[in-house]
């Protein structure tokens, strides 16, 4: 009986041990806001309690430096809707195997694949790009509800576009590349010039957008969705459109090679990509499209299924785009539209009204439209790799120099783009505009 | 003003009228404690948005690409201001035995510091930081449990009120002997500009003034970084730092790990070996227009506007509100002197239901914590405007200091000392009228 007394105490002292045992620390890097992380923090803790997050916040081009040093800093989890890195980092052999049950989680979506084919990441949440809208300045200048990126082309939208400026907010450079995905490099840029010229450049992107739109200072603004989203289920005056042409961008999720907290880590991409987690996307506050289709059906009738419309030919845009690809796209829009963009916006307005005035633009229109870059030259690896160079070094852009192989390209588009506005302001000029 | 009453306007109404429309909002959505003044020009408003955009930023630890903002820690709560103030408003106690999020505890020992701020503990300093970069051990955990217990009403009716208790896990850098803590929830961050703006003259008219009940009401006198001097409290659960630029400094600090001009030292003390020599993230980390971004955001953070005020329950509601005592403290107008930095500020009629002033809460509510000249049973009376909006925009959050009230009947019922008399009026009230009051509160 003492025996058995003793082997009792002994068991219920484990189990005391155990329940006071401090939680085994899961490592987390992510650049979700607070709102996202807060929730899934909770959640998890409610159905892990054995495990700990500890968030280690940082932006995308902040994170690849950081993991691609040795022992990847100390992380356990990436977590973030930073495609370009995912891809970088399987390459240099930092992730291993998800280990994850993909059962209801479709591989891909419209032209989008949602893990890689190792299945060492897999996306966890989407978020579409387009419109956000405000219906009652739309309908103060007599403007229908854009259906597609042309239809911003409108001259009565002057100075009420708000455009987040690719060179410095992150989700930009995607808005770029789906237009030059869908129409072409040459007319995809002509749409981009033209649109630049009638907008007004926001420097921040997020809710910046969704202020700008719901006070009605613009009619229309370049956003990700679930900005406009969270902003309408709080409650403010504004409505999002999902373009003809649309894009979406995934989140993934992966456990690092040095990962020293496997099971946790394994079990906090689990419960993301689980039914629960899934649900927590569609609060109020995040309003991100989950990626696991079964949660669409316990979600408000009119949230975008982004499954429904891919099967519609909506989400043809794929993630085939490199992240060297967007950065080069992004540093020409500086280049050429973004940093000349009061002389180019001025150009515009003067050539829309020579168009009014019923006068044949199209020789102006040619040079305000033409890339500095052809299609082929953006294609050219040699090119390709200096931007990828400057991401692995952290940064995502850097003040042209001639000091550097890269800043002596990106001096002679600024250049070209000068010649062809100088160009373009003498043919105005002649039409007497 | 007689003719006034007898045309049926209350004061509230009045002083709602006479409030600027420039500096409430009437918006009532759940965005409605983020809108800035109305009239703001474009220079402003991106200034403004500059200083949201801080006030929603994530810090990063140093050393990073992110150099702006880098150098959380090395101990810290959270990574975000929003994150103690979601949406704006309140903080949220957490539920019974888990940890805390929108909650942090202060430490302190018995007597104060030079300046006759808390005396802090000699090794985990003035607050509980659960959170450590890595490298530097997180200093514990807090869990919290309620105790519960009745509160019976005039009219039979019971109210059941919870205490916090709070249970310290996983100290790292030893035992926590003889220490005081006090939880707090954060509090909301509209209308502070406003509120900074009333000249210390009207503080101490209002602490001079005889009042009824017993009430007294004292200006804290706080230690001035800026000005190296003491001055008249204002911000703070016990109006313990003198201006809006001081308390950002000092909640960067606490709350973060963020070095500012203010408040240039990390938060290690010298027994936290690992802290003191991890990475900054620069000399101070939020520099100086950071800190002046911050400011305007928050200094122009517009009020929400009254609602439903004509209803005959809010009629009748803020009638009773005043007849029981609690507009003693509760101050309902209030007129700003000049701000010294934003004339948007200046002379402007407000209604934040509060004297800015320290009253003794009684023993229910006491932290046993000293704060200058604050006791441990002394809180600076809370403002009470955009209430009614709490339940829609953060409805999990409570009320009081640390947010143990889960409805507007339990913290009018966890009044003591001062407000005592006023309490046990609000109690032998029957239930018609007592829904009348919080009608009122919900308008406000």
């Amino acid at each position: 009986m003492r025996r058995c007394n003793r082997w009792l105490a002994g068991l219920l002292l484990t189990f005391s041990t155990l329940l006071s045992a401090a939680p085994q620390t899961v490592v987390v890097m992510t650049s979700y806001p607070e709102e996202v992380m807060t929730r899934i923090e909770d959640g998890f803790a409610q159905a892990h309690p054995q495990y700990r997050l500890q968030i280690l916040w940082r932006q995308g081009f902040d994170a690849l430096p950081y993991l691609l040093q040795a022992r990847q800093g100390g992380v356990d989890v990436y977590w973030a809707p930073s495609p370009g890195n995912f891809a970088r980092l399987a390459k240099a052999g930092s992730w291993q195997p998800l280990g994850v049950n993909p059962k209801g989680l479709p591989a891909q979506i419209g032209g989008l694949a949602l893990r890689d084919p190792q299945h060492l990441y897999q996306a966890t949440e989407l978020a579409g790009y387009g419109f956000a809208i405000n219906a009652t300045a739309l309908g103060q200048l007599g403007v229908p509800s854009p259906r597609d990126w042309p239809d911003l082309l409108d001259p009565r939208l002057r100075g009420r576009i708000a455009l987040p400026d690719p060179g410095r907010v992150g989700f930009a450079p995607v808005l770029l590349d789906i237009v030059l995905r869908a129409y072409g490099w040459e007319r995809g840029w002509a749409i981009w010039s033209e649109l630049a010229g009638q907008a007004r450049l926001v420097t921040r992107g997020g809710t910046l957008v969704s202020d700008e739109v719901t006070s009605g200072r613009a009619a229309v603004g370049l956003s990700i969705d679930f900005f406009v989203a969270s902003a309408k289920a709080n409650g403010e005056p504004v409505d999002f459109v999902y373009p003809a042409h649309g894009g979406l961008n995934p989140a993934f999720i992966a456990i690092t090679a040095h990962s020293q907290a496997l099971a946790g880590a394994r079990a906090f991409a689990q419960f993301v990509l689980s039914e629960t987690g899934q649900g927590l996307l569609a609060d109020a506050d995040i309003r991100k499209l989950p990626v696991r289709p079964s949660v669409y059906q316990h979600l408000p009738a009119n949230y975008h299924d982004p499954f429904v419309a891919a099967g519609l030919g909506a989400y043809d845009y794929g993630n085939g785009s490199s992240r060297e690809r967007l950065a080069l796209v992004s540093s020409l829009f500086t280049q050429w539209l973004g940093m000349p963009h009061e002389a180019l916006s001025a150009l515009w307005a003067r050539l829309h009204a020579a168009e009014a005035a019923g006068l044949d633009v199209s020789a102006i229109r040619q040079h305000l439209t033409a890339p500095p870059l052809d299609a082929e030259q953006a294609e050219a690896k040699p090119l390709l790799a200096l931007f990828a160079a400057r991401q692995d070094n952290g940064m995502t852009q850097a003040p042209a120099s001639d000091q550097d192989e890269l800043g002596r390209r990106e001096i002679t588009w600024q250049f070209n783009a000068a010649r062809h506005r100088a160009e373009a302001s003498r043919l105005l000029d002649g039409l007497g505009q | 003003m007689t003719a006034l009453r007898a045309a049926g306007l209350s004061i509230g109404l009045l002083t709602s009228l006479l409030a600027s429309a420039d500096t409430t909002h009437t918006a009532t959505h759940r965005e409605a404690f983020a809108q800035p003044f109305a009239g703001l020009d474009e220079g402003q408003l991106e200034r403004f948005f500059r200083g949201r955009s801080l006030f929603r930023q994530a810090w990063v630890v140093a050393p990073s690409r992110d150099e702006a903002v880098d150098g959380l820690g090395p101990l810290y709560n959270r990574v975000s201001c929003i994150a103690c103030h979601p949406k704006n408003g309140r903080g949220q106690a957490p539920a019974q035995g888990q940890p805390m999020r929108s909650m942090l505890l202060r430490l302190s020992l018995p007597g104060h510091d030079a300046q006759g701020g808390p005396k802090p503990h000699p090794v985990y300093g003035d607050q509980l930081n659960e959170l450590g970069v890595p490298g530097v051990p997180g200093e514990g955990r807090a869990h919290v449990y309620w105790q519960e217990h009745a509160v019976q009403l005039g009219d039979g009716e019971t109210v059941m009120l919870r205490k916090p208790k709070v249970e310290l896990r996983e100290l790292a850098y030893g035992p926590m002997d003889a220490v005081l803590t006090s939880a707090r929830v954060g509090p909301p961050v509209f209308g502070l500009g406003l509120l900074e703006a009333i000249d210390e003259s009207t503080l101490r008219a209002m602490a001079s003034e005889a009042k009824p009940d017993g009430v007294t009401g004292h200006v804290n006198a706080v230690w001035s970084v800026e000005r190296q001097r003491a001055e008249a409290g204002r911000f703070g659960l016990k109006a313990n730092q003198p201006d809006l630029r001081q308390q950002i400094a000092h909640a960067m600090l606490g709350d973060l790990g963020i070095t500012s001009t203010l408040a240039p030292e990390q938060n290690c003390t010298p027994a936290q070996q690992t802290c003191a020599h991890a990475a900054q993230g620069g000399d101070p980390e939020l520099n100086a227009l950071q800190l002046g971004d911050l400011h305007f955001y928050l200094a122009h953070l517009a009020a929400p506007a009254r609602r439903q005020q004509t209803e005959p329950a809010v009629m009748q509601g803020e009638k009773l509100f005043s007849a029981i005592g609690c507009t003693a403290c509760h101050r309902p107008a209030l007129v700003t002197g000049k701000h010294p930095l934003y004339p948007a500020l200046t002379q402007q009629h407000i209604a934040p239901y509060t004297d800015l002033l320290l009253h003794d809460m009684g023993p229910g509510l006491a932290d046993g914590r000293e704060d200058y000249l604050a006791n441990g049973r002394q809180w600076r009376t809370a403002a009470l405007w955009g209430l009614g909006l709490s339940e829609r925009i953060t409805p999990s959050s409570g009320y009081l200091h640390d947010g143990r009230a889960r409805t507007l009947e339990e913290a009018i019922v966890w009044h003591g000392g001062e407000a005592e008399t006023a309490r046990q009026r609000y109690v032998a009230l029957g239930a018609q009228a007592r829904q009348a009051i919080r009608a009122f509160l919900q308008s406000l």
